[in-house]
Parts: C-alpha cells; structure tokens; sequence
C-alpha cells in the first residue's frame, strides 16, 4: 500500500508545481489550490477517512465516493471550458472580420493580368 | 430613383480551381454585380485567383467556416451601402441566371428575402438519393423550429434587402448559419418568399459540398447555440 500512496504523492506535488509556477495567478487562487491539494494529500494518506465519509452518505467505499466526485468535477471542467471557448472564437472571429475588412482588397486595386489559362 | 446596387457575396474555401469560372461566368451574367469574395483562410491559391479578378476581396485570417465568411461579406457590402445582398457559392453550383429571379423577387415584388429552393421545380438535377432524403428532414425540422414552410433550408442562394439584413445576427461560424438565417427570418418578422432555383451537382461540387453526416454536426452546432 505505500508504494501507490508514492506514486499519487509525487504527481500531486508535480501537478501542484506545474500551477504554482505560473506568475500571472492571483493569490486566492494560489490558496484554493494549496488546500484543495493538501486535502487530496491528506486522502492519499489517511484513505480511511474517504470511506468513513462515504458510509455517512451511502456509498460503499471511499474511492467510489472520489471518483463520483472526481466525475462531477470534471464536467464542471469540460463544460467551463467549452463556454470559454464559445467567447474565446466569437472574439476571434471579431477580430478577424475587422482585419479582413480593414485591408479589402477593392477590383480596381487587384493585380490587373490577364485570366490566367485554365488546364 | 438610381437603379439598386446589388452586391454578391461569395464565401471561398480552397476554391482555387473554380473560382475564376464562377467569377468570370457572374460577371458575363451581369457587370454591374459588385462581387465579394471572402477567401476564409484557403491552403491554396483561392487569394491569387480573386486578386486577378474584379472583386472585392476580404482574406480572413484563418479558416473560420463558411457561416463567419458570409457574415463578413455581408458587414462589408452594408458599409459599402449595398441595397441587396445576395449570398453565392464559390464551387460552380448555382447559375448566375437565378441571382436575376430573386432580385426581380426582392425589387418588385417588395419582399425583404428572397430563398432559393432547389425543389420547386419539376425534378431537381441528379440529385444523390441520401442528399434528397437528409434535406426533407431539414425541411420538416427547419418547420417545427422556426415556423418557416419553405421547401428547401440549406440552400444558398438568397438575397436580402439590405436593411433587413441590418437586424441580423449570424453567429454560427460553421454550417449552422443556414438554419440560423432562417430564425433570423422569423424573428425578425420579415417577408419572404422562395424562388426556383437550379443546382448543377458537378463531380467537383459533390466533393466539396455538405457530407450526409454533417448533417448531425449542424444539428449539435444548433443545440449549443441555446447554451450561451
């Protein structure tokens, strides 16, 4: 059983890291992450806890009741990114119409050769 | 009163071995079309083609689909002051003939669209047997959804009075845009009526044109836009 609470340990710490070295984020969210993976440590290493929360609510053992959570949680991941997206390309699409028309090309300003020979 | 300008609107993608054609048989149909085509971020040489000919030429910087292409035409040709826009596919489909009927529709017959519908005459030509079926339940959908009893709902061929055209929104980027100008009819409460119209299913237009399964693509394209 240590070798797996190992293994969890070191990629919490390197996914932990991978956030954290971004400069750019507000200290709440560094908070938020911090607890949010020092709860998942403190899973990792006391599992007895999950299932004991699990059983309260009536679910057999600890792991299903994460990986129910984990599901939901990831949904909500999916579904923020997505309407994220939706902005993101409508800002894109903006922008591109704005520079498409800003530089038109207008017939009397096309190069002038003759139609070239089609095969 | 000074004759209307009309202004063609032509979304390209990879166009590059038609587009000269297309271009070359609208402007022998009639020279006074103001014709604009959007290149929507070809691989090919759609942009070099365009530059040689007498058009207006919009180069998007990259491939956004062909809902975004034609919603840049049409925000183009109504700065320029168009009085009817008509939308026109690049691949050699439609005849440059049809553009006249659903003018002379919009001009004197007062309505503010004008749809193309590809089955309002005797038999269409050649028409794939899967295409015909996928596009009749476009047509009962297009029904339940909008209200609109036209016969033929992907079909590209229209033309807009400008300033209905001013109260759309087109936001689909992708194919979705056709169902999308349809809610747009009914929304904004506009007249309009369909015209004959002929499409020629040429081998290349046939690769290029809608598969059946982007049928479902257009359908998801649809559900997502009531989630924003």
């Amino acid at each position: 059983m240590i070798t797996i609470k190992v293994i969890l340990i070191v990629i919490l710490l390197i996914i932990l890291r991978a956030f954290l070295v971004q400069k750019s984020l507000i200290l709440v969210k560094r908070a938020v992450a911090v607890l949010m993976f020092a709860g998942l440590l403190f899973l990792v290493l006391f599992p007895d806890v999950s299932t004991w929360a699990a059983n309260r609510i009536g679910v057999g053992r600890g792991v299903d009741l994460l990986f129910y959570f984990a599901h939901l949680f990831f949904l909500l991941v999916a579904v923020s990114l997505w309407r994220r997206l939706i902005t993101l390309t409508a800002a894109v699409t903006h922008l591109s119409r704005e520079i498409a028309i800003k530089n038109a090309v207008r017939p009397e300003e096309g190069v002038k050769k003759s139609r070239p020979a089609e095969d | 009163m000074t004759e209307p300008t009309i202004w063609v609107i032509i979304p390209a993608y990879n166009e590059g071995r038609v587009l000269a054609d297309v271009i070359g048989e609208l402007l022998d149909y009639n020279r006074s079309y103001h014709l604009v085509v959007i290149d929507d971020g070809s691989t090919d040489n759609t942009s070099l083609i365009a530059r040689e000919c007498a058009v207006h030429l919009l180069v998007h910087p990259m491939n956004l689909g062909q809902g975004a292409a034609l919603a840049t035409g049409i925000d183009y040709a109504l700065r320029q002051r168009a009085d009817i826009i008509v939308t026109f596919d690049a691949d050699g489909q439609m005849r440059p003939a049809d553009i006249g009927s659903l003018v002379d529709v919009v001009i004197n017959e007062g309505v503010d669209v004008a749809l193309g519908s590809r089955f309002l005459t005797a038999q269409p030509e050649k028409m794939p047997a899967i295409r015909k079926m996928v596009l009749k339940f476009a047509t009962v959908f297009t029904r339940l959804t909008t209200g609109l009893k036209i016969t033929d709902t992907h079909n590209g061929m229209r033309a807009f009075r400008a300033d209905a055209l001013r109260k759309f929104n087109i936001t689909q980027n992708e194919m979705a845009h056709a169902s999308e100008i349809l809610s747009e009819i009914t929304r904004n409460k506009l007249t309009y009526r369909e015209v004959p119209v002929t499409i020629r299913y040429t081998e290349y237009s046939k690769g290029k044109g809608q598969s059946v399964s982007n049928a479902i693509n257009i359908l998801f394209e649809l559900f997502s836009r009531g989630t924003k």
